[in-house]
């Protein structure tokens, strides 16, 4: 059985394009939270968000991120470009990041035997071209493919980041994608480790990438009344008394896998090892986590059974602190229930006050900051955490982040829909 | 399948098809009839006159939910939500659902368009659609619960919901071979005893305008292609009293090199790989071709059924509905052993092998 390390990070987030950004902002204790730019969302209910600071993804600022790209790769970016694939932000967002990480782990043609594990958001739905059909007296869904369809995307597909990812790196591996909602970018990295561990794979290029910073998808979640009602720069605050509701996020965070050896063989310095994973489903409610954090905590104690280590070894938990009230404190009852006595030493933040609710790409961005501990000896602070709420009964980390040395973290996932994922992460050992 | 660990057998299944709503009988349905494609409801108003392999109405004896929930679902999250209840009491399993892992290909979103066409009413001004008014009116004129139909991994989430699954779980987007994907998982998760017994299907349809609209725009909707749906699932055990089926191999490759060197490579390994029965599972028609092409120089011999030329194209669930075919016409005596291959566009293959128990 081969053990799992990550060997190279790549983050694109509110904080900026990548990892150097976002550890610099987690360090720094910042919060990037601006009112939305990409689009005029000054009627809409939420217009505060996590954006990615540009307004316009495309192929020019793609390339402008993109260092020593081969004229290939130069071209597919092309391709991509002409079919309207970067309108879908997440597409260029997780290109960045893919191509941050794969830098950084040194990978080169060997490596292009990779698979991809990703978590991917919604398809975006083009509601700006659904729209002008229909004002024109109905949509022309029939038109043949060479008139009216070609200029108007309904929807972009799922996958297609991940098909963008195959044929960028010219990787030969097969492409799974998650679609397990906010649960999605943990599942998607545990999917990873679980090849390595079965020998299925040798390198695996993982992580998440989502942005429902879109009408659509704004509007949506609004309705849902999801986010924070209130349109500050603190409109999230994970855990707090005052907490009222989630802020939107966008971006991605990608991962290279591979086993140790592989890593081993080719020089390269683990960045942190994949130690356990776990899933659960609430199976209780569509609308809300099941409060008693049973199944939740059920996920936890998987994760840490996987990884043959007890709730005393956790040093520090990443948790899915959303910022809404029902999540919170159903994810504080699940830690004290997994984590018993331990819980009272255990130091838990949430980043989302920071950057947003990164959705299906939570969990990559999330797991991306337990690298903070391992690489700067910090735990990420809270954003706008200032009152704990008695109800969320663990050892909240207030708007700083705290030095420590801890060799093990555990990040949580929790998904719309019930699915709960954690995920164990250790020191790598050098 | 992991070596030493004891087999996985199915023990029970769930089918939602053209055929009915049933799994018993698909298999030999698909082998004797041809597909009767009729004009579908669904795409009436985007695309009259589109032949479809269409589902009848679900009879309230074998729905879920009540109609409030019903109208949470998309539709391919109500057929989810049917199979695995339908799977869970074919197999018997009655109790601790709570331990039992489910795993699922998923499709496209399908978010009610009755919505989305009230909150674009609601976006118009004199000058047509605005965003203002899509952001102070538009979206109160749809139900805030529009986008939980949106969310594809609540294919998943409804059946668990409705039916009490909460154990291991993964939601994979499939064009074909995530729904494979979803059994491997499944089939990985019974091996390293994460869960006992666990699901593993896909429920999908190619049938919602906008997913439609999407295929004629790519070009995926000619040849042959009949827009289909449908839900298939297996229930999966390690230990099992009467098992129905034993899962011998499951296993997926690509992209990079031709079919046929995918299915050898994708079978190498495989002990005595002799098969009385290949079912293809091509996801579009370009698919089509390929698999049959590949299985035709590799199992000569063997009875081939595509289940797409009987179902028509159900997209994530297809894959599923082959599964489950197979495993009809091994229960029903007519096969010994089944490969079941499928193919997508993303230009990967997957197999399954499936036998009768000893």
């Amino acid at each position: 059985m081969s053990a799992a390390v990550i060997t190279g990070v790549g983050v694109v987030s509110a904080f900026g394009v990548g990892a150097r950004a976002f550890f610099g902002g987690l360090s720094e204790g910042r919060s990037a939270i601006t009112q939305i730019r990409s689009f005029d969302a000054s009627a809409f209910p939420t217009r505060v968000a996590g954006e990615v600071p540009v307004i316009t993804v495309d192929g020019s600022w793609l390339r402008s991120q993109l260092v020593g790209s081969s004229a290939a790769a130069d071209s597919r970016l092309d391709e991509y470009e002409q079919r309207g694939a970067f309108r879908d932000r997440k597409v260029g967002f997780g290109l960045l990041a893919a191509a941050e990480a794969w830098r950084a782990a040194r990978c080169g043609e060997a490596e292009k035997e990779a698979w991809l594990s990703l978590a991917l958001g919604l398809e975006q739905a083009f509601l700006e071209d659904f729209a002008p059909l229909s004002a024109a007296g109905g949509v022309d869904w029939a038109a043949p493919p060479q008139t009216a369809l070609p200029r108007v995307r309904l929807r972009s597909r799922l996958d297609l980041c991940a098909e963008v990812l195959g044929r960028y790196f010219e990787l030969r591996g097969p492409s799974l994608v998650n679609a397990s909602a906010c649960a999605a970018g943990a599942l998607a990295v545990a999917h990873a480790a679980s090849l390595i561990e079965r020998g299925a794979a040798s390198i695996v290029l993982c992580g998440g990438a989502d942005s429902m910073l879109n009408p659509l998808g704004l509007g949506g979640m609004s309705r849902l009344l999801a986010p924070s009602p209130r349109n500050e720069l603190d409109a999230c605050r994970p855990f707090d008394r005052r907490r009222d509701g989630l802020v939107i996020g966008e971006g991605a965070a990608m991962f290279v896998v591979e086993s140790a050896e592989r890593a081993q063989r080719r020089n390269v310095r683990p960045l942190a090892r994949i130690l356990g994973w776990g899933s659960t489903q609430d199976a209780y409610r569509a609308t809300a986590p099941r409060p008693d954090g049973s199944a939740a905590s059920r996920a936890i104690q998987r994760a840490l059974a996987r990884a043959r280590l007890g709730p005393e070894a956790v040093g520090y938990i990443n948790a899915h602190g959303t910022g809404t009230p029902l999540n919170d404190e159903a994810e504080a009852i699940a830690i004290r229930a997994a984590l018993g006595a331990h819980a009272d030493h255990v130091p838990v933040s949430s980043i989302k006050g920071a950057l947003g609710h990164l959705m299906a790409a939570s969990g990559a961005i999330e797991l991306a900051a337990c690298l903070l501990p391992f690489e700067r000896g910090l735990l990420p602070g809270t954003a706008h955490h200032r009152d704990r709420d008695p109800r969320c009964d663990v050892s909240v980390i207030g708007e700083r982040p705290l030095a420590a040395r801890v060799e093990v973290v555990l990040k949580n996932s929790f998904g719309f829909g019930g699915q709960n994922a954690s995920i164990v992460l250790g020191r790598a050992v050098t | 399948m992991k070596r030493g660990a004891p087999p996985i057998v199915v023990s029970g299944a769930a089918a939602l098809s053209a055929f009915g709503f049933g799994w018993r009988g698909l298999g030999r349905a698909l082998r004797d009839r041809a597909l009767k494609p009729a004009v579908s409801t669904q795409l009436q108003e985007s695309h009259a006159g589109v032949l479809a392999s269409e589902l009848a109405s679900i009879p309230a004896a074998v729905d879920v939910g009540d109609a409030r929930t019903q109208k949470l679902m998309s539709r391919a999250a109500r057929l989810g939500a049917v199979a695995v209840k339908q799977a869970l009491d074919d197999a018997g399993w009655a109790d601790a659902r709570e331990e039992i892992g489910c795993f699922f290909g998923v499709g496209a979103s399908g978010g009610s368009m009755t919505e989305l066409r009230e909150m674009l009413r609601a976006s118009r001004d004199d000058a047509g659609f605005s965003l203002t008014r899509f952001g102070s009116a538009g979206l109160a004129a749809c139900s805030p619960l529009f986008a939980f139909q949106l969310m594809n991994n609540f294919t998943l989430c409804h059946a668990a919901i409705q039916s009490g699954v909460a154990g291991p779980n993964s939601a994979f987007y499939s064009r074909g071979n995530g729904t494979l994907v979803a059994l491997a998982e499944a089939a990985h998760a019974l091996s390293e005893g994460d869960c006992a017994r666990a699901l593993a299907g896909a429920a999908d349809t190619a049938l919602h305008p906008v997913t439609f609209a999407e295929l004629v725009r790519e070009g995926r909707a000619q040849n042959g292609f009949v827009p289909g749906e449908g839900a298939g699932v297996l229930a999966l055990t390690r230990e099992a009293e009467q098992p129905l089926a034993v899962l011998e191999h499951c296993g997926f490759r690509g992209p990079g090199l031709a079919p046929s060197e995918l299915v050898r490579e994708l079978l190498e390994g495989v002990d005595g790989l002799e098969v009385d029965l290949v079912v293809l599972a091509p996801w579009g028609a370009s698919a089509r071709a390929t698999l049959r092409e590949a299985a035709e120089a590799r199992f000569a011999g063997a009875a081939l059924l595509d289940i797409s030329l009987g179902l028509g194209d159900s997209l994530a669930a297809t894959p599923a509905l082959a599964w489950v075919a197979a495993l009809d016409l091994l229960v029903s005596g007519e096969a010994e052993r089944a490969l079941i291959l499928n193919a997508g566009t993303d230009a990967a293959v997957g197999a399954v092998l499936l036998g009768r128990p000893t």
